[in-house]
């Protein structure tokens, strides 16, 4: 099978100029054309595991970052995303080309795939079991997903679950951790041997970077997991470590408000959202140790059935 | 050089034209329906044609993915007019719906598949504020604050400003005429709702609905594609009329009386418009009478107007993708746009409306490259 | 009286006595308590008012028996706002 790393720089350049490099994310396509070289050099870094297909035929997402013409190409230069002759993002400074194309991504699929139930919640696997970190921003699951992720767990994704509708199965999305502001250091001290993006200020946001996901989680990227524990976390400096069970109809709410397509599946949502939470543990989760967080997250995973 | 005729309206014009597609064919087929948001309506035209369970996986997905969202669409739909019923329902004023809420809730084939964003009604112009005051009574409230937007709806235009629903967030436009006070036609909107027609068998809990006379409906869905400034939905809208026509062209008088009404509304252009379009790109069966009946009068432009405005429209109405720009598309669609805003708007009043929308109100361009 | 709203299929999970239920025509998904979802229940087969609820659902409710229709009158009334229920002319 044929991965990005395989493909000399020159081609890699050649196909995202002209008909569009193919690259697969888990269930999805996604052809990609851009002319800005920083986006280039982020997909040689964090995506060459990825599988590549041949230019042409059947692409689930197309999608095009550009440098924005007239004078904002060289004054304040700027890129801009574009699907299909619309643009519905303002065009962003060009030095964030890569934060906006994991971003972009990310969209087409909580846009529009709608055969699964989308939560915005990491999602990683270790011995047979997956564990599901919804939380708004801010929370920390970012930080404990890509500890985890370095830790052995295998990376399912760590922005978006899919729930397959027809059998609640979780279906990988593996794409780089993006890590903001501190987390970023967080993780390098946490990790020394991880690769990591460069790092994009001022984005609104803050400071982002991407920490490339192993090999083996895109290598599995067909094997669907099987839903085990949803943890809400909640990072808090000085707090004590405690994993406290959460009703189940108030998780279930929980979780429908964290979702990004929930509304859109009405009853069908209703009854996938149902089993997920018939078929797993939810608990609420407090920390301010990553060791501790990692070490507890292993004894859950490592529990008999 | 000339854009070649788009594979979405081919396919649009005859769904059996999907039937031989290889991947790229396919490909291109569901970018061009989604820059054209038509997707669902795809959908519906493959899946009537018996041609969905034929077609490869990968773009069946998405059309089943479309069909979700178009479900759900439908539900949010019928419970929002529901509670705009409630709303109303003090000011016995009949529930006159228009355009897409009107198609979906009259179960009419334009309506299949038709997604749109704001409810439209039709109210009369004198109890505008009673309208008004019932829907912020029951949580509308108007989403339009900066003073210049405010004067160009309520001085200028057809309709008050949009209302958006304080918790869920959608937005009804009320209307009181289907084209501006300013413009030169005049189509009145008394007779416009005279003629109205009961929603039979909505179901259960909707309020008592009316929507425009099939001839109304097909005219002001003219008018609102051939003097609207904004052509991103042309082909969708001009898919519409087809549909409308091929919907209503078996009843009985329905072409006979076409170019009449149209006439008596002072909407010849228009309709002259849409019927020569809608031929061109998807074959409607309009009868030849209709079309030279339509084409008299003040119907037909002069020969160099008709010409340019052929150049202008057909590429205005190809999908709004790439793949069927071509040098003339950019400066074309700017004309259009400049040319419905006068329309709708003397000259005099339209530099200053362009100017302000360009620099204060913030809009979500199409990328033209 | 009341009814069900005609539509609403009241489909419903429920654990430790909190449910989530859907809601056919909005489209949206309420956290209700047990005791909602018994009232529903209870009045899915045919209209009927607070009284006779109470009759059919005493015991169900930690209530004295005098005070139940109040209480299931208030509750029909919250979820009418939710156009679950609606009032049925006799």
């Amino acid at each position: 099978m044929l991965t990005l790393a395989d493909l000399p720089r020159r081609e890699l350049a050649a196909r995202l100029a002209g008909p569009g490099l193919v690259l697969r994310t888990g269930p999805f396509t996604n052809r990609i054309r851009t002319d800005v070289p920083l986006l280039l050099d982020g997909l040689a870094l964090l995506y060459d595991d990825y599988p590549v297909a041949e230019p042409g035929g059947f692409a689930d997402f197309s999608l095009s970052l550009h440098r924005a013409g007239g004078l904002r190409r060289w004054y304040r230069p700027q890129v801009h995303f574009a699907q299909e002759g619309v643009a519905p993002f303002k065009p962003l400074p060009l030095d964030q080309a890569f934060a906006m194309f994991e971003w972009v991504m990310n969209w087409c699929v909580t846009h529009r795939a709608h055969s699964y139930l989308i939560i915005h919640a990491a999602v990683l696997e270790r011995h047979g079991r997956a564990l599901i970190l919804p939380a708004p921003p801010g929370s920390g699951k970012s930080t404990l997903c890509a500890a985890l992720v370095t830790r052995g767990w295998r990376l399912l994704s760590d922005e978006m679950t899919l729930v397959r509708l027809e059998d609640g199965a979780l279906l990988p999305v593996p794409r780089p951790v993006s890590l903001k502001n501190g987390s970023i250091d967080v993780i390098r001290d946490f990790a020394p041997d991880a690769v990591l993006g460069k790092p994009v200020e001022n984005t609104t946001k803050g400071t982002i970077a991407h920490l490339k996901p192993p090999r083996d989680s895109i290598l599995r990227a067909a094997e669907p997991a099987l839903p085990a524990f949803i943890v809400f976390p909640r990072y808090e400096a000085g707090a004590a470590t405690s994993l406290a069970p959460l009703p189940k109809a108030r998780a279930f709410m929980q979780v429908a408000e964290n979702a990004f397509n929930y509304q859109v599946l009405g009853a069908a949502g209703f009854t996938a959202l149902g089993r997920l939470i018939d078929t797993s543990s939810q608990y609420e989760f407090h920390y301010s140790r990553l060791d501790e967080a990692m070490a507890l997250f292993e004894r859950l995973a490592a529990q008999p059935a | 050089m000339s854009a070649s005729p788009a594979l979405l309206a081919r396919v649009l014009r005859d769904p059996g034209a999907a039937a031989g597609l290889d991947p790229d064919g396919w490909d291109l087929l569901l970018r061009q329906a989604l820059g054209a948001d038509m997707t669902p309506i795809l959908l519906v035209l493959l899946e009537d044609a018996g041609l969905l369970a034929a077609a490869p996986p990968a773009p069946r997905a998405h059309l089943e993915w479309a069909r979700i969202a178009a479900d759900r669409h439908l539900q949010a739909v019928r419970y929002e007019v529901r509670q705009i019923g409630r709303a109303l329902a003090d000011t016995g004023l009949p529930l006159i719906l228009l355009k897409g809420a009107a198609y979906a809730m009259a179960g009419l084939a334009p309506g299949r598949g038709r997604m749109f964003s704001d409810i439209d009604i039709l109210v009369p112009k004198e109890r505008l504020p009673e309208v008004e005051a019932a829907l912020m009574l029951h949580g509308w409230f108007s989403a339009h604050h900066d003073a210049y937007d405010q004067r160009y709806y309520r001085d200028w235009m057809h309709e008050i400003p949009p209302m958006e629903h304080v918790k869920r967030g959608n937005v009804i436009d009320v209307h009181h005429a289907i084209l501006p006070e300013t413009a030169a036609a005049r189509p009145d909107p008394a007779k416009l709702r005279a003629a109205a027609v009961p929603v039979a068998d909505a179901g259960d809990g909707l309020p008592a609905m009316r929507v425009l006379a099939p001839h109304d409906m097909v005219l002001h869905s003219a008018v609102h594609l051939f003097s609207d400034g904004e052509f991103n939905h042309g082909l969708r809208d001009l898919f519409d009329i087809h549909r409308l026509l091929l919907q209503f062209g078996g009843q009985a008088g329905f072409w006979a009386e076409l170019a009449p009404r149209a006439r008596e509304l002072e909407l010849e252009r228009p309709l002259f418009y849409a019927l020569r379009y809608a031929v061109r790109l998807f074959n409607t069966p309009v009868p030849d009478t209709v079309l030279a009946d339509a084409g008299s009068g003040r119907g037909r432009p002069g020969r160099a107007l008709l010409a340019l405005m052929d150049r202008l429209f057909l590429r205005g109405l190809a999908p709004a993708h790439p793949s069927c720009a071509d040098a003339l598309t950019p400066l074309a669609l700017s004309m259009l746009y400049v040319r419905g805003n006068w329309l709708r708007m003397p000259p005099l009043l339209l530099s200053r409306h362009l100017f302000h929308k360009a620099f204060i109100t913030p809009r979500a361009g199409q990328v033209q490259q | 009286m009341w009814r069900v709203v005609p539509g609403q299929s009241l489909a419903f999970r429920e654990w430790d006595g909190e449910a989530v239920l859907y809601n056919d025509l909005s489209g949206g998904t309420h956290l209700l308590d047990g005791g909602a979802v018994e009232v529903l229940q209870a009045l899915r087969p045919a209209p009927a008012n607070a009284v006779a609820l109470a009759t059919a659902l005493a015991g169900r409710f930690d209530c004295a028996a005098d005070e139940l229709p109040a209480v299931i009158e208030d509750m029909l009334a919250g979820l009418a706002g939710l156009d679950l229920v609606e009032p049925f002319p006799c």
